[in-house]
């Protein structure tokens, strides 16, 4: 059984346990999960992730606000693919959601992705990968609000820190999201979590092979690529368990990531 | 002033009016700089190719500020469409990334390397930010000697943010310049090369005509006298004066045509 000390938890018996997670997740494949991707955009044409994107919307400025339409214009940059690739990898029957928020001009900077974030909350999206982030404080306080909102709808956030010397929102908002900086591991399962952290999840994120434009692969390495990776083993917790709420999922990242520390020892 | 020197003097002010670039006086040392910048950080990160892109326009386009190596020359101006590629990414989203094989395949956002004929192999893309707003991309291409290069690595992605640090400071201090030049330029409302011909045709035919000999040498008369003596110029003063007034009479009383 484990114990919950001042300086937090420490693993005496299966942590996992502790939340009665069976390991049965590890062998789920994501099914009847809905993942939203805020990002450029995802290549659905790529033979990697061919049949795994249920929608595709892209924002679109009108009159001062920001709607979202059907998309059929891909992605821009290649960033959303890479990302629904190493979801697609971990949790091949996770249906994937593509809302394009970067590349379309005039969107102004910032408002497409809080306005993308929205639309997922309003979809009641289970995971919101959001590999995004801004420094403008002037987003601070709408993303907040936000992220409250998602954590009260039962969306789980899982953000990148953006791996500069300054923050960057919300990555650094610890109550109401999950956020993740990148690790050299390159086992999905092997993430990290740092409690007292700012950033408390580490998963890979260095020289990530994963999907690109152009029906290629890339090798890529970034805080970008971390995020995706936990929102990949979420889908696994949550077709076993659809009943997890953000704080429970939060606390089994917890549970496995010290079985994992402990298994390393 | 010898008769030689005063001769000298149009033709020195011509040159002058020539060779004066607003532009290159308040931008190019920040360019300089920058261009240090590059060769210092590159060179720690075991690389001879890097760049600075800056946002241009509303739209979140970019374009080539500065740049070293191979094919620096052709780099600078050319111009990346919003969203597009890795810079593009790197802009819109603030995230740096840093790609190990770019080359492998043709996805890369090739025209850059189209029109320059260089081969990118690997990318390391750091977002430049002021005042939590992202205005560029720095990037570093490559490493020194021959394919295949090493990836960057995470510690060279942190090295890399702490150098986008000062060249942000740099491209910020350049914006402010090329702002002052812009305004300057339209001050002078010298916009173009065929808008400095204008103006330099104007002060030749200034400089040449017999109205405006006649004013200098009017002007060189006043300023011999007065600097002749208190009482000289009271003098000149006065009969300036008496001058004025019976040229304000006799226009006010219709005699001469006021021009």
């Amino acid at each position: 059984m484990a114990t919950i000390s001042a300086n937090g938890p420490s693993s005496t018996d299966g942590a996992a346990r502790f939340l009665h997670l069976a390991d049965d997740w590890r062998s789920a494949t994501g099914s009847g999960v809905k993942v939203a991707i805020i990002d450029s955009g995802i290549d659905h044409q790529h033979p990697d992730l061919k049949g795994r994107i249920a929608d595709l919307v892209e924002a679109r400025a009108d009159n001062k606000r920001i709607v979202f339409d059907s998309s059929l214009s891909g992605d821009s940059a290649g960033h959303g693919t890479a990302c629904a690739g190493i979801i697609a990898k971990i949790a091949p029957d996770a249906s994937l959601y593509s809302i394009k928020v970067l590349g379309p001009a005039g969107l102004g900077d910032g408002h497409a992705f809080l306005a993308g974030l929205e639309y997922a909350i309003n979809e009641k999206y289970q995971i919101i990968n959001l590999s995004l982030g801004t420094t403008k404080p002037q987003f601070f306080s709408p993303l907040h609000d936000l992220l409250d909102r998602a954590y009260q709808a039962g969306c789980i956030v899982v953000a990148a820190a953006n791996n500069l010397p300054y923050p960057s929102f919300p990555s650094v908002f610890s109550s109401s999201l999950i956020s993740v900086v990148k690790s050299a591991e390159s086992d999905p399962m092997k993430f990290g979590f740092h409690f007292g952290r700012v950033i408390e999840l580490t998963a890979p994120g260095v020289n990530v092979r994963t999907t690109w434009l152009e029906k290629g692969h890339r090798t890529l390495t970034g805080n970008s690529f971390a995020c995706p990776h936990i929102v990949g083993v979420i889908a696994l917790l949550l077709e076993r368990h659809p009943e997890m709420t953000p704080f429970q999922v939060k606390s089994a990242l917890y549970a496995i990531a010290l079985e994992n520390q402990k298994a390393d020892v | 002033m010898t008769e030689s020197g005063e001769h000298d003097l149009p033709a020195r002010l011509q040159r002058l009016i020539e060779t004066f670039d607003i532009a290159s006086i308040l931008t190019e040392p920040l360019t300089r700089s920058l261009t240090k910048m590059l060769e210092v950080s590159a060179a720690d990160l075991n690389s001879d190719e890097a760049s600075v892109l800056i946002r241009d326009g509303e739209e979140g386009d970019l374009r080539f500020l500065c740049a070293i190596g191979q094919v620096a020359g052709q780099l600078i101006n050319l111009r990346v469409p919003a969203g597009k590629g890795i810079a593009g990414f790197v802009l819109s989203s603030g995230q740096p990334m840093a790609v190990s094989d770019v080359g492998e395949e043709t996805s890369f956002y090739s025209e850059v390397d189209m029109a320059t004929g260089y081969s990118t192999q690997i990318i390391l893309a750091t977002p430049l930010s002021r005042n939590g707003e992202v205005i560029g991309v720095l990037e570093y291409v490559n490493r020194r000697g021959n394919p295949p290069f090493e990836p960057y690595t995470p510690a060279e992605m942190d090295r890399a943010a702490s150098f986008a640090e000062v060249v942000a400071s740099l491209v910020n201090a350049y914006e402010s310049a090329k702002l002052f030049r812009d305004l300057g330029e339209r001050m002078l409302g010298i916009g173009s090369t065929e808008d400095v011909s204008v103006v330099r045709a104007w002060l030749n035919e200034l400089r040449n005509s017999a109205e405006h000999k006649e004013m200098m040498d009017l002007a060189i008369l006043v300023r011999d006298l007065a600097s002749r003596g208190d009482a000289e110029r009271a003098v000149c003063k006065e009969l300036l004066e008496s001058v004025s007034r019976y040229s304000n009479d006799k226009s006010d009383s219709g005699y001469f045509p006021r021009l």
